[in-house]
């Protein structure tokens, strides 16, 4: 009888739910009727929702009578409607500045932009997806407005010099933290410390971060913005949302891409270098995905395959990619957010720049002499030597990387929530050399003959990054206030394990180094766990003024003993003019629709590399046998060197947000700036890291977006942005200026009172009378660009669309290593240098051999169509593309002034970059695409 | 039985806190407590000095032979002020030479203080070769600065301060263990300080421990450091290109390849110096029957010498302007023959410890005064070639680095240290010092200076010859 009771009060509530259950429909439109693609469409106050389709038509099962909708859309101002009798609701969306969208980084917990003072570049799926680039930093080029992002080689595997409000550290590559889904994940920019050293233009770890099922990007430049995150976010941090499915209908998409790869010559100094190693590449990509849930669960599964062979003739990538992401609603309060991401990448690379193995920088650099002037007799000879140097070279890349994010949300009351993120990343990496006697004797480092002599480096990484973050989120309203508070506990660790096994007096044929009869290795480890708790209280009054601040106590295991707790503090300030009523009332709005002035006060911090506050020694291995010496001197007062940031900006809308201007200052200094200057010689001791440095960096960001044309059918958006960035070491705490790249004869210095990583060398400078004197380390030019800035359109008519991206830079100087080295050669040497002083030695010349690294560079172009549903109503459409990347490009210089490679530092180094040298700039691609969507 | 559940949750947080903490890091590296007081260690480390010092005399002796005569360098990534004898305190090589200088004292004291007293298996030839080493320490000090710090941020020691430390190191060396290294050292710096009794009684006492004795700085090929001037002369890269005076052309590459696991030692310490340092006193004191018997005996020990056989076809001499430098047999220089050899005709033989033109005929003509002392000078500068002498006979020193000045406030510009020295009759040739003409057509070279002859006529500048 119980049971029979029970079964039919489940009954009962089952019809009632069934009775109360309503399927509404409509469109999504913007306010020239176009049909807006992929607008979400939440129910409010659960996660309940859908998309729009390709005709911006959207259905959606709710239930109750008194629920309300949220339509939002990128770059659209969201809307609520409250559902009435109807169960149509056609929603017509209005472009704004986005205020309403919710931003996560930084905030330990979602916040509407609008009450941030903080600035956010936030790009999103569709101009992802636009895109053929399969790398964050591409993706992040010219489309992060304030960012300079300059790709340092063509080389697969390499990465870019990531940087936006100036080199902020002497003590890193200034590259962010990449956060994805709350996971910190790898971010090393450089060679690993134990890494195979192919020349120059290093590896990168950001060269795998998995890009292929990004809901959107949301990257933090530092300062306040950054503040909750504690250590190492100083440089900003770049967190990647993945797609987790949308309850709905479920869909499922097959995208096929085929590119054709061309090395780009124009800053060959002989045509013939290209001749003999470039040839076209062909890229192929392939990739499927499946979406959809119901309230209770949603999915979004996303796997591709990827593979080039590259412009080089010898380089080949192929890429692997498997990204799961789960949405359950386990019970009315508690939601799970899951993600899963697998990257396997593999390639190979050619040697560059700094090993005399490489033949394109020995090309180019004169080593084989004018190439110009050989016959073509002589010249087929080295083009065949050429092309066997690169057959036989063999330096391999695997990656495999696992990222894994748990995201649990309950809410405790109605405005009390706790989140809890958990999760890990592995990033295994393995480097391999083989240098067999075949190869040697190509490059003539061992006798025709030898058969004994070959050698084989393999480096092994290993790291294991756990990261977590617990936080209470309560909200509430009195009188015209309202409050966010936001309090909890985070923490990250990172193991990083390398080992080098080296073999060498070998036989051809081998890739195990069992083989080789001499085997040594080396190991490194860094192991860092970083902590703090936060709070952060947002303060808004009448929805117009939002007052916010907070604080970390941070603590890192990589501080000194005498270090404790660091606190960091953030305060801000946004005043939306805009929204009071006497202004919505008055005429002034018709034209500045949007007025919002924001200001903020923060403090983040870049720690110092694991273990370098201890004592210790070393023993090395000396003809046979051991010997101790000194190593690391130990500093018990090392602590995070600490950015203080202050920015003021204001926003603003005119002629119906057709019109958007943002414009922000800042002011970042580092104190306690982790400086490495050389130790006081007479102590006998090496160069310990020590908070003794002050860097200032002071600058200007503006954004602008416009809405040229809406008219019909036709929508034209144009954006620029222009960023200036004044550097200075103010203070050097009384050390010797001190190299961190480049040469003795040229390098790039940190001395107080010039910019960061400025170029340091012999000035010749020509006196009235004809005659020249020479000063020793004189400043010879800013390695850094200080104006820097992107721009682009984005047209579209009905389902035709058509993008293209650029950037610039301006201001910095760069060497042109290769010329030096032709000049060196006597290759080059004619106009190189004033007559006059021809017969000096080349250290006091080197100013000739520096240029302007100014550049404006179109990084893509691309157009598609819609073609709707064809064939079949399961085909909902058909979208055929094209796309170019970097079709175009102008220097002031001779030289590529993005392909820097030799200037990234070492692990945990500094990046100035200022060398164009050695390596291959990035190659032109032609890409045609096609994506069925089901 | 609450208290007893709580207890027991207690107890299993406590328990399962070790297996959270995440904050729990382990530095792999080697801490003190790994190396003092542990067995053996004083053996460890003594090696660690000896690796130390092959440091030092990479740092010396490629740029001391760059400032010198002995070597152009025009076209290299070595260092090219140094080669016009533009020495500033900003130079990272004189910077780099300094700390190496310094650190091998500080590695001697720590051994010493620290590490041997705490090893049971200490021994008095260790301590004697700890002293040695700081010895060599303070005498590098005064040979290339003059003046330096003794101790972190410490007020420099003029050279001769620290010349006089040496010598007390020294002496504590060879009372415990009297080797003939020691005392040839003790015998350089006297000589240096122009103290001519002892330090012939030091270099007698040297050669009679051992008339033929060396002790050498040795390189790792396989894991360093190895010989950095053995890379710029023979194991180069594509445009590392040190040329010799061609009066010296046939003692190049003094370094050459020698195994895959050990490069070519440098030896800074040997018996033909205690040789030549009492040929010096006995021809200032006038007493030529000494100087030419001790003249022969040198001969003889340095043509004693090993010689090595190498392949130099490579050595273009110069391959910015291939055919501008002497690289043929028939080259006359200095109106000399046979100090050009010809590297494409096979093999060479190189003396790698030490080589001279100097012949018996030479001995028996040698005429007094001036001649022979300008006869042992040059003898002097091919013997020491490419071991960083030359330029200590030049009385040419270098100057505090600026790394130094600024983060030691007993150094201040005007301190002892922070000017170069550089003798006026040095400054007024320094563009001359490499400066040869060399007509190929027939085959003659010639020095556009003769600083052998210089150096004599200016002996009674206490910066060169110390002797007068």
């Amino acid at each position: 009888m119980k049971k029979i009771s029970l079964l039919l009060a489940m009954m009962i509530l089952s019809i009632g739910s069934i009775i109360a259950q309503r399927n509404i429909t409509g469109t999504v439109i913007d306010s020239d009727g176009e049909p807006l693609i992929g607008a979400s469409i939440i129910v409010k106050g659960t996660s309940t929702g859908t998309v729009t389709d390709v005709d911006g038509n959207y259905s959606l099962q709710v239930t109750g009578d008194n629920n309300v909708l949220v339509i939002s859309y990128t770059g659209f101002s969201s809307q609520e409607v409250s559902l009435g009798a109807s169960n149509v609701v056609d929603v017509t969306l209005e472009e704004g500045l986005a205020l309403t969208e919710i931003v996560v980084s930084g905030q330990g917990s979602g916040i509407q932009r609008k009450r941030l003072s903080t600035q956010v570049d936030v790009i999103d799926a569709e101009a992802i997806d636009r895109l053929p680039a399969n790398q964050i930093d591409q993706l992040l080029q010219s489309n992060a407005p304030g960012a300079q992002v300059r790709l340092s080689s063509g080389q697969p595997g390499t990465a870019a010099i990531i940087r936006t409000r100036g080199p902020i550290s002497a003590a890193s590559s200034a590259t962010p933290v990449i956060i994805i889904d709350g996971i910190r994940v790898d971010n090393l920019n450089s060679n690993p410390e134990l890494g195979i050293n192919s020349g120059g233009a290093d590896i990168s770890a950001l060269a795998d971060i998995p890009v292929e099922s990004i809901e959107k990007i949301e990257y933090i430049k530092g300062g306040a913005a950054t503040t909750l995150y504690g250590a190492d976010a100083a440089n900003g941090v770049i967190q990647i949302i993945t797609k987790k499915g949308r309850p709905g209908q479920q869909s499922a998409f097959f995208e096929t891409r085929f590119g054709n790869i061309q090395a780009e010559d124009k800053w060959l100094r002989f045509d013939r270098t290209g001749e003999a190693i470039f040839e076209p590449g062909f890229s192929q990509e392939y990739k499927a995905g499946l979406s959809g849930g119901t309230e209770k669960f949603s999915y979004n599964v996303i796997g591709s395959m990827y593979k080039d062979d590259g412009f080089n003739d010898l380089n080949e990538q192929i890429r692997r990619s498997f990204n799961f992401g789960l949405t359950s609603n386990m019970s009315d309060k508690l939601t799970y957010t899951g993600s899963f991401s697998y990257t396997g990448f593999e390639y190979n690379l050619d040697y560059n720049a700094n090993t005399s193995f490489s033949r394109f920088s020995a090309a180019e650099g004169g080593a084989f002499g004018n190439l110009d002037e050989f016959s073509d007799e002589d010249w087929d000879v080295l083009k065949q030597d050429l092309r066997d140097r690169g057959a036989l070279t063999d330096i391999t890349q695997r990656v495999n990387r696992l990222v894994a994010s748990n995201k649990f949300t309950y809410n405790i009351l109605p405005n009390l929530s706790a989140n809890l993120t958990v999760g890990i990343e592995n990033r295994n990496s393995r480097q391999q050399e083989i240098g067999t006697n075949a190869f040697q004797i190509q490059v003539g480092s061992i006798a025709p003959g030898t058969t004994d002599q070959a050698y084989m480096n393999r480096s092994v990484r290993n790291v294991f990054t756990t990261s977590s973050d617990l936080n209470l989120r309560h909200e509430a309203k009195y009188n015209e206030f309202d409050f966010i508070t936001i309090a909890g506990g985070n923490f990250f660790r990172t193991n990083d394990n390398q080992e080098l096994l080296e073999g060498s007096q070998g036989v051809d044929g081998t890739s195990s180094v069992n083989n080789f009869s001499t085997k040594t290795g080396e190991d490194f480890a860094l192991q860092n766990a970083n902590y703090g708790i936060y709070f952060l209280e947002n303060i808004g009054w009448r929805d117009l003024l939002f007052l916010e601040f907070g604080g970390r106590f941070d603590q890192n295991t990589s501080a000194g003993e005498d270090v404790g707790f660091q606190f960091l503090p953030k305060v801000g300030l946004t005043y939306n003019i805009s929204d009071h009523d006497f202004y919505a009332n008055s005429g002034i709005s018709n034209i500045l629709n949007s007025l919002r002035v924001r200001a903020n006060y923060g403090e983040a911090t870049n720690f110092a590399e694991p273990f370098s506050q201890d004592r210790t020694f070393v023993l090395e291995s000396f003809l046979g046998g051991p010997a101790f010496r000194f190593d690391n001197p130990g500093n018990r007062d090392l602590k995070s060197e600490r950015v203080r940031t202050f920015e003021a900006g204001i926003d603003l809308g005119f002629f119906d947000y057709r019109l958007n201007l943002e414009a922000t200052y800042y002011d970042a200094t580092t104190v306690d700036a982790l400086f490495t200057p050389d130790n006081i010689p007479s102590s006998g001791q090496l160069a310990q890291v020590t908070n003794i440095g002050e860097i200032s960096n002071t600058g200007w960001e503006f954004a602008m977006r416009a809405n040229i044309i809406r008219s019909g059918k036709h929508d034209l958006n144009i954006n620029a942005s222009y960023n200036y960035n004044e550097n200075i070491v103010e203070s050097s705490g009384g050390a010797a200026p001190f190299n961190v790249g480049g040469f003795l004869v040229i390098g790039t210095w940190v001395q107080e009172g010039e910019s960061l990583g400025f170029l340091r060398g012999t000035k010749a400078v020509e006196n009235p009378d004809g005659t020249f004197e020479f000063e020793q380390n004189a400043f010879l030019g800013n390695s850094f660009a200080p104006h820097f800035g992107s721009f682009g359109l984005n047209y579209s008519y009905g389902k035709f669309n058509f993008f293209a991206t650029a950037d610039y830079q301006f201001g910095g100087t760069n060497v042109d290593l290769s010329l030096l080295l032709r000049y060196i050669r006597g290759v080059e040497t004619e106009g190189v240098v004033p007559e006059e002083i021809a017969n000096r030695p080349f250290f006091d010349l080197v100013q000739y051999f520096t240029d302007d690294s100014d550049f404006v560079k179109v990084r893509n172009i691309g157009a598609s169509y819609d073609f709707g549903s064809l064939l079949t109503d399961k085909l909902k459409n058909v979208r055929l593309g094209i796309n170019m990347t970097n079709p175009f490009n102008w220097t002031a210089a001779d030289f590529d002034p993005e392909t820097t490679g030799s200037g990234v530092g070492n692990q945990n180094g500094f990046a100035s970059g200022g060398f164009a040298y050695g390596t291959e700039s990035l190659p032109r691609i032609i890409m045609g695409s096609l994506k069925l969507s089901f | 039985m609450k208290k007893l559940i709580i207890f027991s949750f207690l107890l299993a947080f406590m328990g399962c806190s070790d297996l959270v903490d995440f904050t729990e890091v382990e530095n792999p590296n080697l801490s003190e407590a790994s190396v003092v007081g542990q067995l053996n260690s004083s053996t460890i480390w003594l090696s660690g000095i000896e690796r130390q010092l092959s440091l030092l005399i990479n740092e010396i002796v490629i740029n001391a032979e760059i400032a010198s005569d002995n070597y152009t360098n025009d076209q290299t990534f070595f260092n090219q002020f140094l080669d016009g004898l533009s020495i500033i305190a900003q130079d990272d090589d004189i910077a780099d030479l300094q700390f190496d200088l310094h650190r091998l004292r500080e590695m001697a004291v720590f051994g010493k203080v620290e590490v041997g007293p705490n090893d049971e298996n200490y021994s008095t030839d260790t301590e004697a070769e700890y002293n040695y080493f700081e010895g060599l320490a303070y005498m590098y000090a005064g040979m290339y600065f003059t003046g330096l710090p003794a101790e972190a941020g410490g007020a420099p020691l003029t050279d001769a301060a620290n010349y006089a430390q040496a010598i007390t190191l020294f002496d504590a060396a060879i009372a415990l263990n009297p080797l003939p290294e020691y005392y040839a050292a003790k015998a350089r710096v006297h000589y240096l300080l122009g103290n001519k009794a002892e330090a012939v009684a030091a270099a007698t006492a040297a050669t009679d421990a051992s008339a033929d004795f060396l002790r050498a700085a040795t390189f790792d090929e396989q894991e360093d450091p190895d010989n950095v001037m053995e890379d710029a002369l023979y194991e180069r890269g594509t445009f590392d290109d040190l040329q010799p005076l061609p009066t010296l052309d046939f003692l190049d590459p003094k370094y050459s390849f020698n195994t895959a696991q050990e490069d070519d030692p440098v030896y800074y310490m040997k018996a033909e110096e205690a040789w030549l340092i009492q040929i010096e006193a006995a021809i200032v004191d006038g007493d030529f029957g000494t100087a030419r018997t001790i003249m022969s005996a040198l001969l003889d020990l340095v043509n004693s010498r090993p010689a090595r056989s190498i392949d130099d076809s490579i050595e273009g001499r110069t391959e910015r302007d291939i055919g501008s430098r002497p690289d043929s047999a028939c080259v006359v220089v200095n109106g000399r023959e046979g100090l050009v050899l010809d590297r494409n005709e096979g093999n060479v033989s190189i003396p790698n410890v030490s080589g001279t033109s100097l012949t018996q005929e030479d001995i028996d003509g040698m005429t007094m005064t001036d001649p022979a002392l300008e006869l042992l000078y040059r003898t002097r500068q091919e013997i020491f070639i490419a071991e960083g002498m030359r330029l200590v006979d030049m009385g040419v020193k270098f100057v505090i680095s600026e790394t130094e000045q600024l983060q030691n406030d007993n150094v201040s510009q005007g301190t002892v240290g922070t000017e170069a020295q550089i003798p006026s009759f040095i400054a007024d040739v320094a563009d001359q010092l490499d400066a040869i003409t060399f007509d190929k057509g027939t085959c003659t070279a010639t020095t556009v200076i003769n600083l052998n002859e210089i150096l004599v006529f200016n002996k009674d500048d206490k910066a060169v010859l110390p002797f007068n």
